[in-house]
């Protein structure tokens, strides 16, 4: 819940994010990635009709950026969030 | 005009001799201070018989043990070297002498205010400081401390044939004229300003640049020595001039100690709950009257042997049992074995209740005032939202965006 005259810090924004075969990913953008630092799965909400699972990756980008995106596994769609 | 004059009161190897007690006739032996519990692994004072081996203060047990395998260690005890200690400087004091102390084994007095009151003369005063500490100390006299101390550390109790001190009064003192400080310091070891902690590392480097006397040091000139070693080289130039800064003698102690025997060895929860009616206790003593506690010693005496002793200050004076509990607990867990007793000690004691802060502080409500004016101002020129906060509302979420959010900044803020 937001309290009222409030707005959420951290709310994910889409993202253009490139794929392998495995799901894992291969570019942010136009950029490269390096290194995968690590992957978590966080579900929540799965007893409402509207559950949340998401596959987030944190990654390394060959220009040195570190940045946390995620899968939603319930829409589809990437997006990119401060964790 | 009369010059003044400082004496030092040496007792070489005082903690070592404390922590023997009645073994004395160990000192003829190689000995040294083991570590201290839960401490670097470090021996402390060492006999000189272990001196003669090579074995010095501070250097790590396993090269100790390796130059002298005969070596004895004897069981560091801070509580009983404190306690005798302060025996020492309670009998001085009882003189009249208003003494500084840094460390067990050394103390200085400035003589000029006891000559009326002992002979009208320094010989009068080293005869009373003679006898209240009996013939084990060593005194030195000289302008300055750091001159007295390394005339005490000339003092023998029987004195030398032919020595620089053949004109001393006493026994076991040496006592230098305040013309003669720096001809006397000038041909001793840089070595000796070790003897002042913020000195530790600068005889080695004299030392390499073949600097070896003191006297040397006091012919160096002051501009170089300040580029080169910064405020170190400047008070080590000080003291081998025979100049030294102005002595700071100690208040004089009122002691409130609290003391449990526990019943078995204790620790953990034991331990917290003979903490918290230590706490009680000190707090109910009279001799608080009213004022809060500043600084505290908790102390211990293993099962083992040996003691412990640690001190904390508080960083607002107080009298709540349950804040002082809080800051004396996590030292508790630092216990590196199971104790027998533990002891509180208040080292200092914060400003009387009347002194203490005002419940209604005006300059906070002043500047809360201000700042509401200043984000009413903000508003009316930048819109709504030019002034928010971030406000937590369930830090610990997996769900990032879930964790804060951005709320207004109130007109008022809170107290």
């Amino acid at each position: 819940m937001t309290p009222s005259g409030s707005r959420r810090l951290g709310a994910p924004k889409p993202a253009t994010v490139e794929a392998d075969s495995r799901g894992t990913p291969a570019a942010v953008g136009a950029v490269d990635v390096d290194t995968v630092r690590e992957e978590w799965v966080v579900e929540d909400r799965w007893w409402t009709s509207r559950p949340l699972r998401r596959r987030y990756f944190e990654l390394v980008l060959i220009d040195g950026r570190n940045v946390v995106v995620f899968r939603d596994l319930v829409a589809g769609g990437w997006y990119v969030q401060r964790a | 005009m009369r010059s003044l004059m400082i004496v030092c009161v040496l007792y070489p190897r005082f903690e070592l001799l404390a922590a023997l007690g009645d073994r004395g006739a160990l000192l003829s032996e190689p000995a040294a201070l083991a570590p201290e519990a839960g401490r670097e692994q470090v021996v402390g004072e060492v006999s000189a018989p272990a001196e003669a081996f090579g074995v010095v203060r501070g250097m790590r047990l396993g090269e100790a043990m390796s130059r002298c395998p005969g070596l004895r260690l004897v069981p560091p005890d801070p509580e009983g070297v404190r306690s005798l200690w302060n025996t020492v400087l309670d009998r001085l004091e009882a003189t009249g002498a208003e003494v500084e102390s840094d460390r067990a084994g050394a103390a200085f007095f400035e003589s000029g205010g006891l000559h009326g009151i002992h002979g009208g003369d320094l010989a009068g005063v080293l005869a009373a400081a003679r006898r209240a500490l009996g013939p084990g100390a060593r005194l030195g006299a000289a302008p300055c401390r750091f001159a007295a101390h390394a005339a005490a550390l000339q003092a023998r109790a029987r004195r030398r044939p032919g020595s620089a001190a053949a004109g001393a009064p006493l026994r076991g003192t040496v006592v230098i004229a305040d013309e003669a400080a720096r001809d006397f310091l000038a041909p001793l070891p840089v070595a000796l300003l070790r003897t002042r902690p913020e000195l530790q590392a600068l005889p080695e480097v004299f030392e390499r640049l073949g600097i070896r006397t003191l006297g040397e040091v006091a012919a160096l000139p002051s501009r170089a020595m300040a580029e080169r070693f910064g405020h170190p080289g400047l008070l080590a130039l000080d003291l081998a001039r025979g100049r030294d800064t102005p002595l700071a003698p100690r208040r004089p102690p009122e002691p409130v100690v609290e003391r449990l025997d526990l019943p078995e060895a204790a620790s953990g929860q034991q331990l917290e709950r003979a903490l918290e009616l230590l706490v009680a206790r000190v707090l109910a003593r009279r001799e608080r009257r009213g004022r809060g506690l500043r600084g505290l010693a908790v102390s211990a005496r293993f099962v083992a042997g040996g003691t412990w002793r640690t001190t904390v200050t508080l960083r607002h004076a107080s009298a709540d049992p349950e804040r002082i509990r809080l800051a004396l607990g996590p030292r508790l867990a630092e216990l590196p074995a199971p104790a027998e007793s533990l002891g509180l000690e208040v080292e200092a004691f914060g400003p009387p209740a009347q002194d203490q802060g005002r419940l209604l502080d005006e300059a906070a409500a002043v500047r809360r005032a201000r700042l509401g004016e200043a984000v009413r101002q903000a508003r009316q020129a930048a819109g709504a939202e030019a002034a928010l906060k971030v406000l937590d509302v369930d830090p610990g979420s997996r769900i990032p965006e879930r964790r804060a959010v951005l709320a207004p900044f109130p007109d008022a803020p809170a107290p």
